[in-house]
């Protein structure tokens, strides 16, 4: 697969602080792909640097094979979508879209008709003689969104752009936005600190932590497969304790089981005698705390999200077997060195 | 407002009756039928009108006065705006001193101002009493420029022209479609401002004043100096009704709200 966009040993430093810490990046042509990590990790100013709002301190960005490391962001024909939407509040919605179409000099009649066109895509066919201001927040990111695709750009650079909606549009702008893509076909590059958005959104997600990446892949390749505990913590996998070879075994809350003491465990598998702690009640299910010792005599603290009907009551101070079968056993390397910056 | 805060409403409505009253006092002096300046007025006459402005004196200094403080507001806006600008969104070392250093004439008696200017240009350089007083007018009007219109910037996201840029516009282009049109308020009221101020101007125009160049304010507190009749009341009313025009105008077209709120954020 041909790449859309290409990092080469890319830095950002500002002062003694390094955003982003020689990266290695291939953004496939054609996928949606996200920047996922928490704030602070290098994402956005990764975003950036490929928008061309900020030159790396070293390093190399190709864009559809071209050096742009330098190239201005005028230059570049990139959509990007600004988590403050960024609307110029003293045009109106249709030209807003517009803009970029009237700076390629397209002729009247024919920008008019592209910016109907992208505004029926994003659905605000209605709104094109309103002022932004008067627009509610979804529809406002709508008109950003068809702003920077009406100049059909190479890629399309999306910075956190559902996290200012409130929770029930933001699942249905993830949809929109799938849909919207495929539609298009364009090259999407969306940046978020939401592991459920990336998981459902991406073709392929890149974690970064500490301006370096820790994991790029599928979401079905990544999310069963984290390569190191930041990615499965990251993830959702809270418990982690240290196998008797050393290594670090993830396990995810439901995946893993109480059982009472003595009864049939798989083979391979966990088994370890631990004692509840707490008990959580939730309707369907329970989260259960145990504390137990693992294999290199540490103290770890476990929790496991069992189906409240699948389970006879377990209660603080019993003393139970928590088990977990070999597949959901996930081994990674022991801690990442926290990196120097 | 008065029924939700009545201390808060009496305040503001004497307020207004102590600036307002000696104004109108001023008002209908100007229309006495008599030959002095005296409250109540004897009849009603616009003879001090007439003479006001058929008195040379006055308006050659009106003349003066309108020159100077357009031609200082014009330069206090060229150099305040990009300085602003550079203050909020350039990348430069020490932006407090320089935001500072602008700001100072607001501190700076203008007496020592005016003195200093006297010393330096017209006494050490030997420049024209206009020059020097155009000089010192668009040094007094740079806090303006830079503060109201720094305001109005400080509200702008800057996100905004990187927008404009990724779409295509060079810097250049995205200044003067975006970012400009965005400032306009505040350029306007730092310009009304700004012309407000070197037209009321005494000390600065009192110091560098001349034979051949004097600004109203100075040619009228020269004129009350010697004579006392109504026609400086007069002059007076015609400059409020001026002010009033322009008052007018500026809430139509752009809104006093839009205008001054910039300035208290």
């Amino acid at each position: 697969m041909n790449a859309a966009a290409e990092f080469a040993g890319v830095s950002q430093v500002f002062g003694d602080f390094t955003a982003v810490d020689s990266i290695d990046l291939r953004i496939a042509q054609g996928k949606l792909t996200t920047l996922l990590g928490p704030s602070g990790c290098g994402k956005t100013t990764t975003l950036r640097m490929l928008a061309g709002y900020a030159a790396p301190t070293s390093g190399r960005i190709d864009i559809d094979g071209v050096d742009s490391t330098r190239t201005p962001p005028e230059k570049r024909n990139l959509g990007m979508v600004f988590q403050s939407y960024a609307l110029f509040p003293h045009l109106t919605v249709a030209e807003n879209v517009g803009y970029g179409l009237k700076l390629r000099r397209v002729p009247a009649a024919e920008r008019q008709q592209r910016v109907q066109e992208t505004l029926e895509l994003v659905g605000l066919g209605h709104l094109a003689a309103s002022k932004p201001k008067k627009l509610s927040g979804g529809q406002q990111q709508r008109v950003a969104l068809a702003r920077a695709i009406a100049i059909r750009p190479k890629l399309l650079l999306l910075d956190e752009p559902l996290s200012n909606l409130d929770a029930r549009l933001r699942v249905h702008m993830r949809a929109e936005l799938r849909r919207i893509q495929s539609e298009t076909g364009l090259t999407v590059v969306l940046v978020t600190h939401d592991q459920d958005e990336a998981l459902e959104m991406s073709d392929d997600m890149v974690l970064m932590r500490a301006g370096r990446i820790m994991q790029q892949g599928a979401p079905q390749d990544v999310f069963p497969n984290p390569a190191n505990r930041f990615v499965a913590d990251f993830l959702g996998y809270e418990n982690f304790l240290t196998a008797a070879d050393g290594s670090v075994l993830a396990v995810r809350p439901e995946h893993l089981d109480v059982l009472p003491v003595g009864g049939p465990t798989a083979a391979g598998g966990l088994a370890l005698d631990a004692t509840v702690t707490d008990v959580a009640y939730r309707g369907v299910d329970m989260l259960v705390t145990v504390r137990t010792v693992d294999a290199s005599g540490a103290d770890v603290r476990l929790i496991s999200d069992v189906r409240s009907d699948g389970l006879s009551t377990v209660s603080i101070g019993d003393v139970v077997t928590v088990t977990a079968p070999p597949s959901r056993l996930v081994a990674m390397a022991a801690e990442v060195p926290e990196p120097v910056r | 407002m008065r029924t939700s805060r009545p201390v808060a409403g009496s305040l503001a409505v004497l307020g207004y009756i102590i600036m307002i009253v000696p104004i109108l006092f001023v008002v209908a002096t100007s229309f006495t039928g008599g030959r002095t300046l005296r409250f109540p007025p004897e009849g009603f006459s616009l003879q001090w009108f007439e003479a006001a402005l058929t008195y040379d004196p006055f308006i050659s200094a009106l003349v003066s006065s309108l020159q100077l403080a357009l031609i200082a507001t014009v330069l206090a806006l060229a150099i305040g705006i990009p300085a602003t600008l550079a203050i909020h969104r350039g990348a430069i070392p020490g932006k407090g001193v320089i935001e500072g250093l602008f700001l100072s004439p607001l501190i700076v008696p203008e007496l020592v101002v005016g003195l200093a200017l006297y010393q330096q240009l017209m006494i050490g350089f030997g420049l024209a009493n206009f020059e020097t007083l155009l000089l010192g007018h668009t040094v007094l009007m740079l806090p303006y420029a830079v503060r109201v219109t720094g305001a109005s910037l400080a509200l702008a996201d800057p996100a905004l022209e990187e927008a404009a840029r990724g779409l295509g516009a060079s810097p250049l282009r995205a200044f003067f479609t975006i970012t400009l049109p965005l400032l306009r308020p505040g350029i306007f009221s730092a310009g009304l401002l700004s012309f407000l101020t070197s037209f009321n101007n005494v000390p600065l125009s009192l110091l560098l004043q001349s034979r051949d160049f004097r600004t109203l304010p100075v040619t009228m507190l020269d004129y009350v100096q010697q004579s006392y009749d109504p026609m400086v009341a007069a002059m007076a009313t015609l400059i409020l009704a001026g002010t009033v025009v322009i008052a007018v105008i500026a809430e139509r077209t752009v809104g006093f709200a839009k205008i001054f709120g910039g300035i208290n954020r």
